[in-house]
Parts: structure tokens; C-alpha cells; sequence
């Protein structure tokens, strides 16, 4: 507190300077208002398990009191995820992917984590992040949240039927147990994952609900790894060094 | 923006670290890996129960651990696979026609170049051979030389220590209170009472905490995980 004003003149001079960390954000659509361009949240890492967002009057859209600290002024109120209006509260209802939200808007620079995981950032340039609700930190305040419905997968893992998804142009934190892995998927190279190790992917991929059950499987001795997503097409999909507690136990 | 490294079927390390929390294995053939530890894959790769079948006889010759066989599996195929476990620190180790015992709960995935056997110490299985295997730790792995004692919880394997056994460290335990704090645990005990003792040529494996990993319960003394 003892110096609000240095964190926003840096966050200025970033945005000032067309440096390399902002050039793939600059490119803005011509209809933002003025007072949008070139007010876009700064997030950086702060070791690997901090975010630090630097704000100039702008917001971010953050997992419920995921804020550890701040510098300079913010305001803080709470929303929910799920999309926006009466649509998106009845989709809230019906798909159970809550998010508990707050918005946070100020100037300064705002801290996040969650329970000592790791944060990875993930660049946004109109394109689509599915991610689990609960692996979402933080998104600039630019980008728009939904929900959509992810069929079989979802409920292997244990999260329901419906993830979280987050379009547009600019920056989301996802958290992961561990180093996150980011794999990329080609039409040459479909990826299996692990259902329980399954956060987050981006781009154009199509997923199935893969079961190796075979007819050992059925009459008790299973592959263990029967259960998997395929990914293919184009795209990246990140997974964790670790393994949610699924449904079906420890796949 | 610092961004993440991204990965894709051709420029995954082979055989080797991803991050301390990842190991990737290029696989061409067999594998044998614990069920639950494989987090992704590339390529085309089967994954079959340890039974009766036609890898009959792959498990006959390098698979001795039936208390196990219902958390093992095969990968079979060619690809690229992915190993984490609970995001614990994970280290691959060549044996060069050497032996090697680990915490069973510790072993991640082994080549079929090597023979696991359950060791004699209950909870521990031994490899025997020449290959790589891939084991996860709680921090990462220290390594030591006997003659040494090591708290139970800390210990992940060994290789080559002859005489691997208890110790215990019995003068708090004299007379009638230290009698009454043996049988009640009234009185305070330091919790470190207990070790495993080594002695001869060999190396000592621990982790650099005593947070455990799960296994499965085949009678295994010296406290479980807390």
C-alpha cells in the first residue's frame, strides 16, 4: 500500500511501448470503445503459483475469493459464471458447471491463487478455451464465459456433463496439479488422455469418450487405462502430472 | 509472456523428463506400467490386464509379483506416452544387470528387459536386470551410502544392500515409565524411534519428505502414509 502509483505507471509504459508481451493483443477490433484500447489487464506470473494481474481501470473475471492481495484500489463483486442474463442463469441451473465469479476492477495490481497450484497462462486470439470450472483462475474482462455441453467425458471425470468455455481476445490463468503439459494435436497425430488428467484445450479439436473396455474387462480384469478422451483435429490440450479422482475410481 | 512449452508427438523428449512431474516414454513394443499412471498418448497403444492371454508368456518372464498383477498393466504399441503421478517428482534409472528394491506404491512403469519380483521386505517389489524403470518420489530423490538408518517414511529403495532391517532405539523404553510410554504412547515419543537400518556396499534411495505414496495393502510393516 505504502506505493499504489508504480505498478499502473508500468503498466502504462507496457502498453505504450508495442513490446513483444501485448503485440499479439494490440490488434483490437476498431468497435471497442476508446477508453478500452490499450486498457488491457497485464497478467504475469509471480513465481509459478501467484498471478499478478496489473490493472489500469479495467476488469478480470476471477475464481471467488481466488484474491490473495492488491496494490492500489479495487473494487470487488461477485457473479456467476455460466454466460451472462436470464439465459445464463437458467443454463447455470440446468448444467450444474457453476462458477462462482467475482469481477475485480481497478487500478493497481491484484494477486491470485488457489490453494497452492500451479498456474499457467493461456493467450486468447479469438479463439475457444474449454477448461474445467474448476481449473479456471482468472480471465481478462474482455473475454466471454459459457458453458457447453461435453457429453460422456465430463462425467467420467467426475465433473459433470458440462465444462466451462472462454472466447475472445486476450489472457486466462488456468490452474493444475503440477507443471501443466501443454500437447499438441494434429489431424496427423490424434491425443489420448487420461480423463482425470484432462484441464483444459484450445482450437479446432473433436472428442470422444474412448473405452478400451474389452471382454476382459468385463468379466473383471480390466486394462485399467480402459478409459480415455481422443482429441483429433488441430489444437492444443493441456493435461496435468496428476489424476482427479474420477467416478469410476482410480482409472 | 513467459508462455508454456508446447509439445507435440515428435518433439516430446524419448525416454526422458518432460518436467519434474512428467516423463515420456517413447514407446516401441512393451511396457509394463501401474495402473492410473499414464496421463496421455500419441501413437497407437493397447493397454491389456495382467492375466492369462496371449502375454502369457512376456508376464511369465519378467512379471513375478501376483500380489500386484491387479495394479499393473501392459502398454503395447508404438508411440509416445505420458507418466505422472500426483504430480510427485518422477525419475527414470537405468539397471545395468543390477538390482534395484522400491516402495511399491513408488513404481511408476518398468521395460519388460527387467524382472519384478515382490521383495522379501513386504511393500517393496524388486527389479532385477538390465533397463529402465520410472519411479515417482515426494521431492526429489537423494542417495546415499550405508551404513546408514533411515526413517521408514523417507525411504524410497535401495540397490544392492545385502541386509536391509529394523532398528530400534530402545533406552527411552527402560524402566517402568518408559515401559507405560511403550504401550501407551503416553509420555511422548519423538516419532522417530524406528528406522531401517543398512549396512554394506549398496546405495540408499530417500525422498525429502515423509509424506508416503499409496499402495496397496500386501502386509506391509512400518506405518502407512499420514
Amino acid at each position: 500500500m505504502h506505493k499504489p502509483l508504480p505498478p499502473i505507471v508500468a503498466a502504462a509504459a507496457a502498453i505504450t511501448v508495442p513490446g513483444a508481451p501485448i503485440a499479439p493483443i494490440a490488434p483490437c477490433p476498431s468497435a471497442w470503445g476508446t477508453d478500452n484500447v490499450g486498457s488491457v489487464a497485464q497478467f504475469r506470473l509471480q513465481g509459478s503459483k501467484v498471478l499478478a494481474v496489473d490493472m489500469s481501470g479495467d476488469t478480470v473475471k476471477a475464481k471467488n475469493g481466488a484474491m490473495v492481495a492488491y496494490e492500489g484500489e479495487m473494487t470487488f463483486k461477485k457473479k456467476s459464471g455460466g454466460g451472462e442474463g436470464l439465459r445464463g442463469m437458467v443454463t447455470r441451473r440446468l448444467t450444474g458447471e457453476q462458477m462462482a465469479v467475482m469481477e475485480v476492477k481497478g487500478h493497481g495490481t491484484c494477486y491470485f491463487a488457489d490453494r497452492a497450484s500451479e498456474i499457467n497462462l493461456v493467450s486468447l486470439h479469438g479463439e475457444k478455451l474449454h477448461v474445467e470450472a474448476e481449473n479456471l483462475l482468472c480471465t481478462d474482462g474482455a473475454l466471454r464465459t459459457g458453458t457447453t455441453f461435453t457429453g460422456l467425458r465430463g462425467s467420467a471425470q467426475g465433473n459433470g456433463l458440462f465444462t466451462t468455455t472462454v472466447e475472445g481476445t486476450g489472457q486466462a490463468a488456468i490452474l493444475s496439479d503440477g507443471t501443466a503439459i501443454v500437447l499438441r494435436v494434429t489431424p496427423q497425430t490424434p491425443l489420448q488422455v487420461d480423463p482425470g488428467a484432462y484441464i483444459a484445450h484450445t482450437g479446432n479439436l473433436q472428442q470422444h469418450f474412448q473405452s478400451g473396455v474389452t471382454f476382459r474387462a468385463l468379466i473383471g480384469e480390466s486394462g485399467g487405462e480402459s478409459f480415455q478422451i481422443r482429441f483429433e483435429g488441430d489444437g492444443l490440450v493441456y493435461v496435468q502430472p496428476s489424476e482427479r479422482n474420477t467416478v469410476g475410481g482410480d482409472l | 509472456m513467459n508462455g508454456p512449452v508446447i509439445h507435440d508427438a515428435h518433439t516430446l523428449p524419448a525416454d526422458d523428463n518432460i518436467n519434474p512431474y512428467a516423463f515420456s516414454v517413447d514407446l516401441d513394443g512393451q511396457w509394463f506400467l501401474q495402473k492410473g499412471k499414464m496421463v496421455a498418448y500419441y501413437g497407437k497403444i493397447d493397454f491389456q490386464g495382467i492375466g492369462l492371454g496371449r502375454l502369457d508368456r512376456l508376464i511369465a518372464g519378467s512379471f513375478h509379483s501376483p500380489l500386484h498383477a491387479a495394479d499393473w498393466v501392459v502398454a503395447e504399441g508404438r508411440g509416445k506416452m505420458v507418466l505422472a503421478d500426483r504430480a510427485f517428482d518422477v525419475n527414470s534409472y537405468d539397471l545395468d544387470d543390477g538390482n534395484l528394491t522400491v516402495r511399491s506404491g513408488n513404481l511408476l512403469a518398468f521395460e519388460p528387459s527387467l524382472a519384478l519380483k515382490q521383495s522379501i521386505v513386504p511393500g517393496f517389489l524388486t527389479l532385477i536386470g538390465t533397463g529402465k524403470f520410472v519411479a515417482a518420489s515426494n521431492g526429489p530423490v537423494v542417495f546415499m551410502e550405508p551404513p546408514l538408518r533411515v526413517d521408514p517414511q523417507a525411504l524410497v529403495g535401495w540397490a544392492d544392500c545385502p541386509s536391509p532391517c529394523h532398528h530400534y532405539d530402545h533406552a527411552y523404553l527402560r524402566g517402568i515409565v518408559g515401559g507405560v510410554r511403550a504401550h501407551t504412547g503416553l509420555g511422548g515419543t519423538s516419532g522417530e524411534e524406528h528406522q531401517f537400518e543398512f549396512v554394506g556396499a549398496g546405495t540408499v534411495l530417500l525422498q525429502s519428505t515423509e509424506r508416503m505414496m499409496d499402495a496397496i495393502a500386501v502386509g506391509e510393516t512400518g506405518g502407512t502414509g499420514s
